[in-house]
């Protein structure tokens, strides 16, 4: 692998605008069809760019894709099928690619070696396929705010891009969090090695029209009522097309290599205002407001239960996902804005009434 | 006595193994093998195996271990298998055990001339209920002979968005195998018949069928609704039914003797005695519920107690059969599934996929 040949490519084609690549570059986006990767897609046809390709695997269905960005005959837009896990295919989709948007992950696997495969491995496939190509010019790896641990942190204490990573991230009882740690260690590992320009990109709750369900940052249904964890929590809801227009921007601005971002949108709502919309524009259903001291001692009594029984219980409520996700935290997008120029185009207002309108309709198609 | 266990294949099952090997005091797990490195390395880290390798004669040779868990895809069972007996170590193989008869038969004859322990992952014969019920069977409460059997083994394929990513990657290795979905899932409902049947000449007859859900999905390429019928030389009888869209979605076998019949529900863990001998009149009407209720509050109880004593996980039947094989090998006594047990649900795993149309990927 020729780590020289990656750098001497960013060197020699900054176009001057701000920007290190032009809209003539070819850019792949990884996880393309996915809810969040069709929006980078659109976002990108946006902004000009019209030599695209988008990488998605055999399976996955094209009919949302085709509604949001026109389809794999859009101008510009080159849909290629393949499997991450595969180098060959790999090779094929980073040939040329000035810059690489990697949204392609493991997300929703309970379990951890198949969620590591879908987020390490493949990642690990691009970024040696990118290398050998040696054209490369930035690396965007879509992260999450699934990796940060706030322990050490106050109640209400804030988790911007200097927060600490989980360092175990196998107990957090979580596939995706460990996967997600794994991935960015990989990352950081392959820009300190082989001198790979890359930026991590780490949203916080992508809510948008399409998503489904309730994140469990506000709360849980797993027991067949709904336990409202999240209490007077400030919840990081970045709406998709923000987020996605801020991953373009990583992908393109100058001086952000190696940078951290995180993203979320301003005037976020708390876990009680946002439910309380959901059940006043969605549909009315019961919930039960849990204390925060009772969701910790509930966490903490589970993850001391599924230790003692060696698994009787899985360990999926513990004490560091009370942390992560129901501690509550304040967020900031400050380095996102001051880095990238980057706005909300959409407010939280309005990102709100849209998705509770996608849900309104789901929920009458449902029923 | 430790017992020095390794792992080969790090995928999602090597976890459920892992899980219960650390529940057996009498073991250690001295190293993991996968030939992704990656894997070997993150299944290591999360399970503190002290050594990992992409290689598996390094793993052998460094390692050392004396009982090798082999959970690779099942078309590297039999060369993985074959391997670690020649080095001497006693092998437990993820099910299915092979990928055709002739596998099993070379590997269990290895196993025998070098006089090493093997088995397969048919852990599901070991769970609580499935202990009760066999016990049952030896205690005669069926009678003389086993008249005949229905094992009914479900299969969720989970929305169609799951069904999509896992069937329609033509190259996934579970669309490689000579069975297709079918060889990776009925192992365990193949089993329980295996494990009741007599002699080695069976007859089998067998339908498989795309069902409309995945017709919808990917066409004509994945079997995934089977039914077969089996007869053994002493004239028992047995029905199986594989099937993807059946709803509950069952694991279920029933049992039925000369005397009485016994009715195993793997998943609610339950066994329900089925009295041979009617009641007079009315009485079958008003009896025999209150009876099966009786059974059934048994049950809950049972369940409940075995909960509260820590002895109720979901794998309780890996864990079982993982300490009887390791008991077998500390002992040198025969190993908890006999292998003409195994051989014999190879022998009709093949007859099987010999009479339904594969289609080849």
């Amino acid at each position: 692998m020729d780590s020289d040949r990656t750098r001497s490519g960013a060197e020699a084609s900054a176009p001057g605008t701000g920007e290190i690549i032009g809209v003539s570059d070819l850019v792949l986006v990884t996880g393309s069809t996915g809810f969040l990767g069709a929006r980078v897609v659109t976002s990108l046809l946006n902004r000009g760019f019209r030599n695209i390709r988008c990488f998605t695997r055999r399976s996955s269905g094209l009919d949302g894709f085709d509604v949001m960005v026109g389809g794999q005959h859009a101008a510009g837009v080159d849909v290629i099928r393949g499997n991450l896990l595969s180098r060959d295919d790999c090779i094929k989709a980073t040939k040329d690619v000035a810059v690489i948007y990697h949204l392609a992950a493991g997300t929703g696997e309970k379990s951890f070696p198949d969620a590591f495969m879908n987020s390490v491995l493949t990642t690990r496939n691009l970024l040696d396929a990118a290398l050998g190509h040696g054209v490369l010019r930035r690396f965007v790896n879509v992260s999450s705010f699934a990796v940060y641990t706030n322990r050490n942190k106050p109640h209400r204490g804030l988790l911007d891009e200097s927060c600490p990573i989980e360092a175990h991230p196998e107990r957090r009882g979580e596939a995706y969090c460990y996967a997600k740690v794994k991935q960015d260690e990989l990352v950081v590992g392959y820009g300190t090695k082989h001198g790979i320009p890359y930026v991590l990109v780490r949203p916080g709750s992508v809510y948008g029209p399409g998503q489904r369900g309730i994140t469990g940052r506000v709360g849980s249904g797993a027991f067949g009522i709904f336990l409202h964890l999240g209490g007077t929590n400030v919840i990081p809801f970045t709406y998709v097309d923000n987020c996605a227009e801020a991953i373009v921007l990583a992908g393109i601005r100058k001086g952000v290599d190696r940078e951290v971002l995180n993203v979320v949108d301003d005037d976020l709502p708390t876990s009680r205002q946002f439910l309380r919309l959901y059940k006043r524009h969605v549909r009315p259903f019961r919930s039960i407001p849990v204390p925060r001291l009772v969701s910790y001692l509930l966490c903490a009594a589970w993850e001391k239960y599924s230790t003692w029984s060696e698994g009787q219980l899985p360990p999926v409520f513990n004490r560091r996902t009370w942390h992560a996700y129901w501690k509550g935290s304040r967020y900031t997008n400050t380095k996102l804005k001051a880095l990238l120029g980057w706005t909300p185009d959409v407010t939280t207002a309005e990102g709100l009434r849209r998705y509770f309108e996608s849900c309104r309709i789901r929920e009458r198609d449902v029923s | 006595m430790s017992l020095s266990v390794a792992i080969v294949g790090c995928g999602k099952i090597a976890d459920a193994h892992a899980g219960q090997i650390r529940r057996i005091k009498e073991c250690d797990l001295v190293g993991a093998c996968d030939r992704e490195e990656l894997m070997a390395r993150q299944f290591a880290e999360r399970f503190e195996a002290p050594r990992y390798f992409h290689n598996l004669d390094q793993l052998l040779e460094e390692a050392r271990p004396e009982i090798v868990h082999i959970t690779t895809p099942p078309q590297s069972h039999f060369t993985i298998a074959r391997q670690c007996l020649e080095h001497g170590c006693h092998v437990y193989v993820e099910k299915p055990f092979t990928v055709n008869a002739h596998e099993a038969e070379v590997l269990v004859e290895l196993a025998e001339r070098r006089g090493l322990r093997l088995t397969v992952g048919h852990d599901a014969q070991f769970s609580h209920a499935a202990r009760r019920m066999r016990s049952l069977i030896r205690q005669g409460y069926l009678g003389d002979t086993v008249v005949h059997m229905e094992s009914y083994y479900g299969y969720d394929l989970g929305d169609p968005m799951y069904a999509r990513a896992f069937l329609g990657e033509k190259g996934h290795w579970v669309r490689m195998l000579p069975g297709g979905l079918l060889q990776n899932v009925i192992s365990h409902g193949i089993a329980r018949i295996a494990e009741l049947l007599s002699g080695e000449n069976l007859r089998v007859m067998a339908h498989g069928f795309v069902s409309p859900f995945l017709q919808r999905l990917c066409g004509e390429e994945v079997l995934d609704e089977l039914r077969v019928i089996i007869v053994d030389e002493r004239g028992s009888t047995a029905y199986f039914t594989f099937s993807s869209q059946m709803r509950p979605v069952l694991h279920q076998f029933r049992v039925y003797g000369s005397r009485n019949g016994l009715v195993l529900d793997e998943q609610q863990q339950t066994v329900v005695k089925l009295r041979g001998r009617a009641l007079k009149s009315y009485l079958e009407r008003f009896v025999p519920p209150i009876i099966l209720a009786r059974q059934y509050v048994g049950n809950t109880v049972r369940n409940a107690r075995l909960f509260l004593r820590n002895d109720f996980h979901m794998e309780a039947g890996k864990k079982e059969l993982m300490a009887a094989f390791y008991r077998s090998i500390v002992d040198d006594t025969p190993p908890p599934i006999p292998s003409s047990e195994i051989l014999r649900a190879a022998r009709l795993m093949d007859s099987i996929f010999e009479q339904v149309r594969i289609p080849s990927p």
